[in-house]
Formats: structure tokens, C-alpha cells, sequence
């Protein structure tokens, strides 16, 4: 077995395959799609190098205007990656921190938490969209507080908030589960001898814990950041229909309904960029900091 | 005996062999339908139409999916883009038709359509379903949009079922004096608000300039004073108050069932909805023309033959998925009458036990023009921003001054 793993030959034929098949479905697509894009509005079976206009359609993507959505949607987009990071993130942190902390019920507090993970996206959707357009609104006119104008996903300054927060919600429990998982996975003796220094609580939590677990952390950041950027199914389901907030949205509209083939083959090519950007400025921000601890602790000793 | 016996099951065998290989395999045919859900006016009907083509043609055999409307949609558009269309499939006319049509995906029926068979639909019945003179659709049903009343609540509050624009500004005021929402709307689904738009525009602008605007004709323009009033009617009312606070987030479902329940009296909608209404709701429901401006434009109506059936280009069996075709556009055109969920594209001597739709189809009979809606005549992006201008000038987020602005630039300008 030895031999055969230490033979370049024999690793090419076992990877093969699947690079070629991963070549076909991933990697030919993004550059088909960026072919399209710099073509001009044309069928997207045909795909003629004579309908060549450049960047024409990612100047179109940004140039501002009132029936331009798409720079507000990836505005959203980032609101919403932010929401994850700083809202979404810490609160599964400070749940997976109390029950990997063994705290009464650990076990039905951790099932209760993934479960909305399981249900479909759409079904959770639809059971906040009855929450908006009927609890919520009673629950205001028995309080006598005013229900924004249109309704809480009808009205601008609101809808777009509000169509995030089910998916927030939707991911609490995967994100706990992952850091759960990772803060189990701390070797006893570790927290014991923390514990006898005299570190309990959040001193334990930020000086041991988190630490330990950095690493499923930039796994949790890195889903949260993609996530956030190809974030479709809640907000089309609850917001108005072919509703462009969102960047993928805008894709979906431009591609299947204004038959923009080109335009929509532009705006999943920024998609795909903005995703591959966020994950490498990630993975550098991380790699600094552990090549700084890295090079302290080699001055410490 | 047990030779006997080995005989009697060889020959039996034998005769079993012969029996599958002389029975001719029906033509399969994949069949995509909307009206999923049970409570559609035209479950029921596409059920009967479905269950007469099996006892007629029992040489085909129908794969039926069914789908709600607008996922239908966006599934038949992702098909498309493989060419795996089901061979025969429920589809708009007009510009959504003419997406399919471009990219090649829709048989022309030319060759199929005999003259006796066009002898068969009613006046101009395949006008928005042919280009360059090829015909790619055979419809099922005539539409239009009316406004329906509920007489019930009309006689309650002493209100007079509107005849003019000022009629039916004094209803909405007088049924929101008396703490009624006055008309249903689901504007998260945006087209609900087409049709009120549609409407009220039309009795402005009239049938030929609309027309012009609509299918994007030389010299056509939205920026006349007459869209602008039109749109500004249309804004009136929305600033009186006849639609619920928050129509906009509805879609038309959740829209349709406080006037089910009797508590909204009025809401335009297409003649289908006839066939939603209770038997209860149906003697209470008047459906009337849209009250009249008085520019010369008041009997004319908006709709036309819009859905039908269609072919996909690549089908194996073009011959049956054409006699599939139409058969379900006929029998679907004859039981949905006659079950009252839309008025007959085909002509035909079935009665209608509808009574609001036979007001209907009696009104349209006598009107001068039928028009196509907007985001139906429309293709492509220029559907979807008629769609999302109604929808903003429902949020009050643009004027209707901004609504013609922005309507201008789908010719370029």
C-alpha cells in the first residue's frame, strides 16, 4: 500500500477521475459562464463569438439608476454577511458554549436547536411569512404600536430586514452544532488544569475554549460568508414575486424571467468572484494571525 | 398427467406471448398542467378533459405533472433551457409565448391545423398565439377582467355598484366610512396589480394606444397625459384607501379569501375567479365592466385568448402530442365553461351553470375591443418591469409621472 501511495503514477490514476469530473461540472461551467457574460443578449444555447461586447454588461451591472437594483442587492447581501458574522455566529457560539459547558438537558436544549436545520427553507419561509402577515401585525394593534406602512415585508425599510431573519434563525443550530462538536473535542485534561489556575466562565471561554476551536471557527465564518452571498430561497419565497434584494435573486430574475442570459451569466460570475474573494481574504486574515502566534511563540521559547 | 399439465401451461405459455406481442404499446406522452391545487376553478374540468382523451384515444397514454401556476412557470423556463420540455404543455400566449418561440423550444402546428379545425375557435382566437404567421398555440379558454361586486354587501351599507371612475370613488369612500376595506388586491404577486392598472389606464389611453404601448409599435409612447391620468386614478384610489394596508405583501391567494369570506366588496379579477365562488358567493357576486371615464373607451375590455397548449419542438411523436394538443385546448375550453372557470375559446353549444360567468361572457360578447394584458403582451423584462413599476407605484415608492418614465424605456429611449 505503502509503495503504491509513494508513486506519483498510481495517485494521478485514483484522482482522475474525479478532478475530470469536478472539471467538467465546476470548472468548464464558470468559464462558459464567463463567456457568456461578455457576450451580448443572445439565446444561451447559441453562444456566437460575434455577439463579443466585452465588459459591457458588468458597467451596466453597476451603473447607478432607479430600475438598477443590483448595487443595493449586493449591499443587502453584505448587511446580511454581517448580520451572520456579528449576530448569527456569536449567538451559536454562546449556545454551544452553555451546553458544551454541560449545562441540565444538554441533549434535547442541542436537538431542539438544529431541528429548524432539517425543514426545508421554503416551508420555514412560508411559517414566518404567516408570522408577519398575521401574528406579528396582532400582536402590534394589541399593544397599540403602529404596523409599518404596506405591512411589516411590504414596507422598504423593513422587508428586507425582516427576510433575513428566518434564515438567521433556520442556521443557529447548524453553526452550534459545528462549534459544539469542536468545543467537545477539547482534550479534558486541558480545561481541568485551566480550571485549577483559577479560569472559569468567560475567562475559560476566551482564553481556552474559543482559541482551541479557531480553526472550526474560519470553517463556520467561511460557510456563513458564502452563504450570505448566494442567499436565495427565504427572501424569494417571503418578499414580493421576482423581487431583485438580493444578488442572486437579480440572477435568477435577469436569467429566467427577463431572458437576459448574458447579463445574468455577468452578474453569477460577480457572485462567484465575491465568494472567492471574501474565502481568500479569510483564509490570508487567518493565516496572518496564526503565523504571528506562530513566530511570538517561537520568541517566547 | 404431469405431461398433461406440462402441455396445458406451455400452450398457455404460448398464448400469453402472443397476446403482448400483438397488443400495440400506446404513445407515451408527457403532459405538464397547472391547477395543482384542488380548490383551482379549472381542477375539475382538465380532470373530466383528461379522462375523455383517455377513453378516446386509448392509442396514447397522458404522463400528467402537475404544477401551481407561477412554479410552472419558472420550471418550464429552466426545461427550456435544456430542451426537456414535456411534449405537450400548458403555456401563456403573447410575449411569454414568444420566449419560448425564439429560442426555439414550441412545434409550429401549421401543418396540423386544418381549415375545418380553425372553423372550430371563435374570431380570432389564435391572434396572440402566432408569429410570422406560424401558429404555436391552440388556446382553451377567452379572458378577461372584470370588476366583481358583492351585491350583499353593496345593499348593506347603501351603496350603488359603480358605473363611473366618480362612482367608484364615492363606493370606496363610503365603504371606508363604514370601516370596509373596499377591494381585494395580492400585490405580492405584482400581475393582480396589472390588471387594476390595465384596466383603469385603458379607459384612459383606449384600446389603440395601449395596444401600441403593449406591443411595442413604431411611434408609441407612454409619455402622454393620458397614462399619467390613468396611473393617477389608479394612485387615487390607493390614497382613499380601497386596498388593504397591506395588499402589497399578499399574494393572490391570501388576497382572494377576505372576499371569499364576504368582507371586502369589490375586486377586479380575471373570469376565472367566477369559478372559485361558491355556489353561495355566486348569487351574491355581480361581475360588471370597469366603471366608465367617459373618453370614448368605456366598453373596451381587457384579456383575449391568453393560456392554451403547446408542443415541444423536440417531441418524438409530434403527430399524437398535435392530437393531444388539441384535444385537452377543445374539451378543457368546453368543461371549463361549462363548470364555469373561464369563457370558451372554441365554439360550442355547452351551457354555462355559472351565472356570474354567463354575465361575463354576455358583457364581453357586447364590448368593442379586447385587449391582452400588459405583462402578458410584453415579453421578458419589459413584463417584469411593467410588473415591478405597478408594484412600486403601489408602495408609493414612484409617481405615476415616474411610472410613464420608466414604462418609456422598454422602447429604447
Amino acid at each position: 500500500m505503502k509503495r503504491v501511495l509513494s508513486n506519483k503514477w498510481s495517485i494521478m490514476v485514483f484522482v482522475l477521475p474525479t478532478v475530470l469530473f469536478f472539471t467538467y461540472i465546476v470548472i468548464i461551467p464558470i468559464f462558459k459562464t464567463l463567456w457568456y457574460s461578455l457576450l451580448n443578449e443572445i439565446p444561451a444555447k447559441i453562444g456566437d463569438a460575434s455577439h463579443f461586447t466585452g465588459l459591457e454588461h458588468y458597467i451596466t451591472m453597476f451603473t447607478p439608476g432607479r430600475r438598477n437594483p443590483f448595487p443595493g442587492a449586493v449591499v443587502n447581501s453584505l448587511l446580511y454577511a454581517a448580520l451572520s458574522i456579528f449576530v448569527q455566529l456569536p449567538f451559536s457560539m454562546l449556545i454551544a458554549l452553555i451546553l458544551a459547558n454541560g449545562a441540565k438537558g444538554e441533549s434535547m436544549y442541542r436537538n431542539t436547536f438544529f431541528i429548524p436545520v432539517v425543514i426545508s427553507s421554503v416551508v420555514v419561509s412560508l411559517l414566518w411569512g404567516r408570522l408577519y402577515k398575521g401574528l406579528l401585525p396582532q400582536i402590534f394593534e394589541s399593544l397599540n404600536w403602529e404596523v409599518p406602512k404596506n405591512g411589516f415585508l411590504g414596507n422598504p425599510q423593513t422587508k428586507i430586514w425582516l427576510s433575513f431573519v428566518p434564515s438567521l434563525w433556520q442556521y443557529v443550530g447548524y453553526h452550534m452544532l459545528l462549534m459544539y462538536g469542536a468545543l467537545k473535542s477539547i482534550p479534558e485534561d486541558v480545561i481541568e488544569a485551566a480550571t485549577v489556575d483559577g479560569a472559569s466562565g468567560a475567562k475559560l471561554a476566551f482564553r481556552i475554549q474559543i482559541p482551541m476551536i479557531k480553526p472550526m471557527l474560519k470553517v463556520c465564518l467561511s460557510f456563513s460568508l458564502i452563504g450570505s452571498f448566494k442567499l436565495f430561497d427565504t427572501p424569494w419565497v417571503l418578499l414580493e414575486r421576482s423581487n431583485r434584494d438580493l444578488p442572486a435573486l437579480s440572477m435568477y430574475v435577469e436569467m429566467f424571467t427577463n431572458h437576459n442570459y448574458s447579463y445574468a451569466s455577468a452578474q453569477a460570475i460577480f457572485i462567484v468572484l465575491e465568494c472567492l474573494v471574501f474565502t481568500v481574504a479569510l483564509n490570508i486574515l487567518f493565516r496572518d494571525r496564526d503565523e504571528r502566534n506562530l513566530r511570538r511563540r517561537k520568541e517566547l521559547t | 398427467m404431469k405431461k398433461l399439465l406440462a402441455v396445458v401451461l406451455a400452450v398457455a405459455m404460448l398464448l400469453g406471448m402472443v397476446s403482448i406481442a400483438s397488443a400495440e404499446e400506446p404513445v407515451v406522452l408527457k403532459v405538464a398542467s397547472i391547477w395543482s391545487a384542488e380548490t383551482e376553478a379549472n381542477r375539475a374540468p382538465m380532470l373530466k378533459t383528461l379522462a375523455e382523451f383517455e377513453e378516446a384515444h386509448p392509442e396514447i397514454k397522458l404522463e400528467v405533472e402537475w404544477y401551481e401556476a407561477n412554479a410552472w412557470k419558472d420550471q418550464g423556463e429552466t426545461l427550456a433551457l435544456s430542451d426537456s420540455l414535456p411534449d405537450v404543455f400548458y403555456w401563456n400566449a403573447g410575449g411569454v409565448l414568444w420566449n419560448l418561440v425564439s429560442s426555439g423550444d414550441i412545434l409550429a402546428l401549421n401543418d396540423y391545423l386544418t381549415d375545418d379545425i380553425k372553423d372550430q375557435l371563435i374570431g380570432g382566437a389564435l391572434a396572440n398565439m402566432t408569429f410570422d404567421g406560424k401558429i404555436y398555440q391552440l388556446p382553451y379558454t377567452n379572458a378577461c377582467s372584470c370588476l366583481y361586486c358583492n351585491t350583499e354587501l353593496f345593499d348593506k351599507y347603501g351603496v350603488k355598484i359603480p358605473e363611473t371612475l366618480d362612482e367608484l370613488y364615492a363606493a370606496v369612500e363610503a365603504f371606508k366610512a363604514a370601516g370596509v376595506t373596499p377591494m381585494a388586491l395580492g400585490g405580492g404577486d405584482k400581475w393582480p396589480t396589472n390588471m387594476y392598472t390595465d384596466l383603469i389606464t385603458l379607459r384612459f389611453v383606449g384600446d389603440e394606444a395601449a395596444r401600441a404601448c403593449y406591443y411595442k409599435t413604431e411611434g408609441a409612447t407612454f409619455m402622454t397625459q393620458d397614462w399619467i391620468d390613468g396611473m393617477a386614478a389608479f394612485k387615487k384610489l390607493i390614497d382613499l384607501g380601497a386596498f388593504p394596508d397591506n395588499a402589497i405583501e399578499l399574494t393572490r391567494d391570501e388576497s382572494e379569501v377576505p372576499y371569499f369570506n364576504g368582507e371586502i366588496p369589490m375586486y377586479v379579477h380575471g373570469q376565472w375567479f367566477s369559478g372559485s365562488l361558491s355556489a353561495e358567493m355566486q348569487q351574491k357576486v355581480k361581475a360588471v365592466k370597469f366603471p366608465a371615464v367617459g373618453k370614448g373607451y368605456d366598453n373596451q375590455w381587457m384579456g383575449g385568448p391568453a393560456e392554451g397548449f403547446s408542443v415541444a419542438a423536440y417531441t418524438q411523436h409530434p403527430d399524437e402530442a398535435f392530437i393531444a394538443c388539441q384535444f385537452l385546448a377543445q374539451h378543457q375550453s368546453d368543461n371549463g365553461f361549462e363548470c364555469g372557470a373561464g369563457l370558451p375559446a372554441w365554439k360550442t353549444e355547452v351551457q354555462c351553470g355559472n351565472p356570474v360567468m354567463n354575465q361575463i361572457a354576455q358583457q364581453v360578447a357586447e364590448g368593442d375591443s379586447l385587449l391582452l394584458w400588459g405583462n402578458t403582451a410584453l415579453s421578458g423584462a419589459d413584463a417584469d418591469l411593467i410588473g415591478a413599476t405597478v408594484y412600486d407605484v403601489l408602495a408609493g415608492t414612484i409617481t405615476p409621472e415616474q411610472w410613464c418614465e420608466d414604462m418609456e424605456t422598454i422602447f429604447g429611449k
